[in-house]
């Protein structure tokens, strides 16, 4: 049994109205769920199904209305405790623009752990390992402004993990970004998991994306309607269709054909489509 | 009939006769056709967003010329000024022009500058916003209280309303989630079929562009890389692969099935297409 | 590309004067700056000049950018020589000083009015290349982190120097975010036909607010995010921050400090001892025979 990093338990959250005829609008509703240790997770659902709000729970910048919150034991029910849970959880935000501060990329990954008071030559040395494991420690002296989206939002990641959180949130990170940005990013997501044995929560729309994972939890309407591995996830074709969902094309086709295994990526459906032909070969 | 848009030799340089000068285009060639839906791929820097904004004007070429029906968009002060109304440009993330206090204001600004009457405009707000799918109700309320989708379809009313005979988009579709992706897509494409307009659609979605464009032009490097049919342009993997472009997925899976040797076609674009085919195999084999 | 505009004109390099503590050259500039409008004697003037020369030397910055931030004052410095030229009238020394003498004496030179001229010039130009060596040789956000440092004092009276540095580093950050944005939304408003360049004064006021409210919108939303983001990094303010890039004063700080006070000591001396008149008569020779 794996450790629980994130415990959710019984949250609603409902945003204030400022208008007071109107009442206020509730996005999450009794969700309960965890989220383990080196666990990599991405949670998927459609524009407006709560997963963002979800997502700022678990790093306590949002309190629930009603329910816990629970990292690694702590419940944020004060502000200083907001703080300590922020230096476990970290978050990558959609807009690569708005979440750089510093004028040069070093000085911005040097930002959180400034922030956390570590000693100078410390965080020179996070600055450093951090750059290096996104791949831009040779742009390190460049103006942000002048990098590619993709780039931006690695240095983003860097940022977070020059504070040596042991979680990282990353709140739809490739939305704005082109299709080459979003393989650099997601490489990178990878081997924060795979390598540096950061538990990952990827919120995102791309089914790929959300392939790549070991658990997909799927929202909808405030709700988790879904928790389990991509090829139990994937293999309900017509619930996440219902749910305005998308399924990877391959796994689709796969479906289509009435092929039984769950299948994610093309290789696999290469695999599979040239067995189910060739197994019937004249 | 005259082209609806032609480009004869443009060339254009950003920060011309400076250290830092980059030529963003290079002498393109290129026309488009009354009616047609083109799609225009190229990776981030290839320059596909500048060469659409010569369509209206927007950036006049170092060299070259740009032709709209077949006159020179830079003849006079009126007809540059009648480009930007006969070629419509909606821009990534266009919720973020959105100004007026109200949605139907917001989408009247483009028919206002154009100068027409009161009644004319009108009509042409409605007439927009029915393409989009805004009700009445919405049209009243402030563009800043819609949702996000409901902003972006708001904004395209407002460049559809100038009724341009050429409508330009670029990403339509960014950040959007796949519903509201395939929702966008088909918006578009019921607008054209309705009004039979020419549309140009910038996208880095291969999967759209297959299912949608009649004709893809590759722009790589500031230069028109490759320009055909749906079929000719995604045959070439290889070369689009070393473009930084990818194809869509199910038709490399259908490419790869080709090469293993198996008797299917290499131009699928599209689940049920690839499904019916694989299916059709199936029962060829068994009725053999 | 309006966004190429790079901010504070930095230069890099890896010279003396950009290895130097940003305090120091912060303090250096600003009381060279003093002592330029100090210095009255041609003397302690071409002690500036020199100054300012071996500086730029110094930098490692090249001439032809050196010039780059003359150029756009060019017109008033041309502007106020003339004024000085024709409008001072009145000599630094005993006798004839009236140079030449236009319409009957209505337009006249006095050798005064030529001094003034030049000095006056070469003031300006010194003053304006010691400043912009100084954002030359320093990055804008070493530059906000010297003044944070030095300004810290003024804590006891319950100013807020890291916000007010932390708001200049925000700013500067996002200068070259907003331009390209003016430039996203003022394309996207043209597209849709809007006229920005022509009519009177009130019409192009009015033209502007597509251009002004988007622009305010996003920047709110920006300011949101960029919050949240901050929130996110456990950024609190100023209590309790430590700082990668530390500053500290080196050999070579103290020896630059050394050299400008042996050149205030210079132009503190010349301008007490040495008056106009060596000079002007070394002018009014040179000038007569010319003429």
């Amino acid at each position: 049994m794996s450790e629980k990093l994130i415990e959710i338990k019984n949250v609603t959250y409902t945003y204030e109205s400022e208008n007071e005829s109107r009442p206020g609008y509730t996005v999450l509703k009794d969700v309960s769920v965890d989220i383990n240790k080196g666990e990599f997770v991405a949670v998927m659902g459609h524009n407006g199904s709560g997963k963002s709000t979800l997502a700022r729970l678990c790093n306590a910048i949002f309190e629930p209305t009603e329910g816990t919150v629970t990292v690694k034991g702590i419940t944020a029910d004060t502000e200083e405790k907001g703080d300590e849970i922020r230096r476990i959880v970290g978050m990558v935000f959609q807009n690569p623009d708005n979440q750089i501060v510093a004028t040069v990329v070093e000085d911005d990954v040097a930002f959180g752990p400034e922030n956390l008071g570590v000693e100078p030559s410390e965080i020179r040395r996070r600055v450093d390992d951090a750059l290096k494991s996104v791949n831009m420690y040779d742009l390190r002296e460049r103006e942000p402004h002048k990098l590619s989206g993709g780039q931006k939002q690695r240095v983003a990641i860097a940022g977070v993990i020059a504070m040596q959180t042991e979680c990282i949130i990353l709140d739809e990170p490739t939305a704005m970004l082109d299709p080459m940005g979003r393989k650099e990013v997601i490489k990178t997501i990878q081997r924060l998991n795979k390598e540096m044995g950061i538990t990952v929560l990827l919120i995102t729309h791309f089914m790929e994306e959300a392939a790549l994972a070991d658990r997909i939890i799927v929202m909808d309407s405030g709700k988790i309607i879904d928790d389990g591995t991509p090829e139990e996830v994937f293999s309900k074709v017509d619930f996440l269709r219902a749910h305005k969902l998308d399924v990877p094309d391959s796994t689709e086709l796969c479906h289509n054909l009435g092929i039984k295994e769950h299948v994610l990526t093309a290789d696999e459906c290469v695999r599979k489509i040239a067995s189910l032909l060739g197994g019937e070969a004249v | 009939m005259s082209h609806a848009i032609e480009l004869q030799n443009v060339t254009y340089c950003y920060s011309e006769g400076t250290p830092s000068q980059v030529t963003a285009l290079k002498d393109i060639n290129l026309t488009i056709e009354q009616g047609e839906l083109v799609g225009i791929i190229g990776h981030t820097g290839s320059g596909k967003s500048t060469l659409i904004s010569h369509f209206n004007g927007l950036l006049k070429p170092t060299s070259g010329k740009v032709l709209i029906d077949g006159t020179d968009i830079r003849e006079s002060k009126e007809t540059l000024r009648q480009s930007r109304f006969k070629v419509g440009l909606c821009f990534q993330y266009p919720e973020y022009q959105l100004f007026e206090e109200t949605v139907a204001k917001d989408i009247a600004f483009g028919p206002k500058n154009m100068k027409l009457d009161e009644d004319e405009i009108k009509r042409r707000v409605a007439v927009a916003a029915s393409y989009v799918g805004l009700s009445d109700e919405m049209l009243e309320k402030s563009p800043f209280d819609l949702s996000g989708g409901e902003k972006r379809r708001a904004a395209i009313a407002g460049v559809m309303a100038m009724e341009p005979s050429v409508l330009v988009f670029d990403e339509p579709a960014a950040g959007l989630d796949p519903a509201g992706r395939k929702e966008l897509i088909k918006l578009i494409t019921d607008y054209r079929n309705k009004t039979g307009c020419t549309v140009v659609i910038v996208s880095h979605s291969m999967e759209d562009i297959a299912k949608i464009a009649d004709r893809v032009i590759v722009v790589n490097d500031g230069m028109i890389a490759m320009n055909g049919t749906v079929d000719e342009v995604f045959s070439r993997c290889d070369e689009l692969q070393s473009m930084g472009l990818d194809v869509p997925e199910i038709t490399r899976i259908f490419s790869r099935l080709h090469a293993l040797g198996f008797d299917v076609p290499e131009n699928v674009y599209s689940v049920d297409k690839g499904t019916e085919i694989i299916r059709a195999l199936i029962e060829g084999r068994r009725s053999v | 590309m309006i966004r190429d505009i790079t901010f504070g004109q930095y230069y890099p390099g890896k010279s003396l004067l950009h290895r130097m503590d940003p305090r120091m050259k912060l303090v250096l500039t600003f009381a060279l700056i003093v002592f330029m409008f100090v210095c009255k004697s041609f003397a302690s003037l071409a002690v500036i000049v020199l100054l300012t020369v071996i500086a730029v030397a110094l930098s490692g910055v090249p001439l032809k950018v050196i010039f780059k931030s003359i150029k756009p004052i060019l017109i008033i410095l041309i502007f106020t020589a003339l004024l000085n030229i024709f409008y001072t009238h009145g000599t630094v020394q005993n006798g004839d000083a009236l140079w030449i003498s236009f319409l009957n004496g209505k337009i006249e030179i006095w050798d005064k009015g030529v001094y003034t001229a030049v000095f006056t010039m070469v003031r300006i130009v010194a003053l304006v290349v010691i400043s912009s060596l100084l954002t030359y040789t320093t990055t804008p956000t070493m530059l906000t982190d010297a003044l944070e440092r030095l300004l810290s004092p003024l804590k006891i009276f319950h100013i807020k120097v890291h916000t007010l540095a932390m708001m200049m580093t925000l700013a500067l950050r996002f200068i070259p975010t907003l331009i390209e944005e003016i430039e996203r939304i003022m394309n996207a408003q043209k597209a849709r036909g809007a006229d920005l360049e022509t009519g009177g004064i009130v019409e192009r006021a009015k033209a502007l607010v597509p251009i002004f409210i988007p622009l305010m919108v996003s920047s709110f939303r920006r300011a949101y995010e960029l919050a949240l983001a901050m929130t996110c990094r456990c950024y609190t303010g100023g209590e309790g921050r430590t700082r990668m890039k530390q500053m500290k004063m080196k050999g070579r700080d103290l020896v630059c400090l050394f050299v400008c006070l042996a050149f205030a000591a210079g132009i503190i001396v010349l301008n007490y001892f040495a008056k106009h008149e060596t000079f002007s008569i070394f002018g009014m020779l040179f000038f007569k025979q010319v003429i």
